[in-house]
């Protein structure tokens, strides 16, 4: 089963300014932080079609910290995409752009990807065999 | 997220299916001695308090002293916030979009 987070955000700048930020690996360092630890995340972005990143952090109760992605799209300045891999599991994240007059820009965020359990690696730890239990102990 | 910061990985933790088995065993009952668990499998009370021993650095399950027995009851909630991506990346890119928002700011001034 698929699933989709959308979140819109909207921001007092240029439209120039929000790609900028979303694309430059040094800003995306100063925004986008662990939520668990309250650290920036290492990253190695690069606004370019085909570029493979990393986003590390240190490892935590849930992931070990990194996320693999793999630039999709990119479209200065209105839209960018790219996987976001973390542990067994594989996103794609896409942001769009759109100015909204006035000094405002709208930033909407799409991620897609798979639950859990069927996102896992089923064969190496039986997870397909066992996604049945795990929706059950859940239920419980 | 749990109060004690977990040892071990969750997907570590849910890797054997012996440990999957316990999981399922405990999600059934309030909570179990060791004997009784140990009964549900052809291996020794050693090996199945290894498991559980994994089970609870992973912040999997929990247990307590009542007399001279240790009962081990399940603490589910790891399991569920790696189900649940959609409530994590929420979380993450909410706090991290408002961050923008502030760095953007600072920016202009």
């Amino acid at each position: 089963m698929s699933l989709t987070l959308s979140l819109d955000f909207q921001y007092t700048a240029s439209i120039e300014k929000l790609w900028s930020a979303i694309t430059d690996s040094g800003k995306l360092a100063k925004w986008v932080v662990d939520i668990h630890n309250g650290q920036p995340m290492e990253n190695d972005f690069k606004p370019v079609v085909g570029h493979r990143f990393q986003f590390r952090t240190q490892p935590s109760e849930w992931w070990d910290g990194i996320i693999d992605g793999e630039v999709l799209v990119v479209e200065e300045p209105d839209k960018l995409s790219y996987t976001w891999a973390s542990g067994a599991e594989k996103h794609t994240v896409t942001w769009t752009l759109q100015d909204l007059g006035d000094g405002k820009v709208n930033l909407h965020l799409e991620q897609v990807g798979f639950t859990n359990a069927q996102g896992l690696e089923g064969a190496k730890y039986g997870w397909s065999k066992w996604c049945g239990e795990l929706e059950k102990v859940l239920a419980l | 997220m749990s109060e004690n910061s977990p040892l071990r990985d969750v997907y570590d933790a849910i890797a054997d299916p012996t440990r999957r088995r316990l999981i399922r065993l405990l999600a059934e009952a309030d909570e179990m001695p060791l004997h009784e668990l140990t009964a549900q499998f052809e291996m020794g009370r050693t090996a199945v308090s290894k498991h559980l021993s994994i089970l609870k650095e992973a912040g999997l399950v929990r247990d307590r002293k009542v007399g001279r027995e240790t009962r081990f009851r399940l603490h589910a909630a790891p399991l569920r916030e790696i189900q649940d991506w959609v409530a994590f990346y929420s979380k993450f890119w909410s706090a991290n979009m408002s961050r923008l928002s502030r760095l953007l700011e600072e920016e202009e001034e």
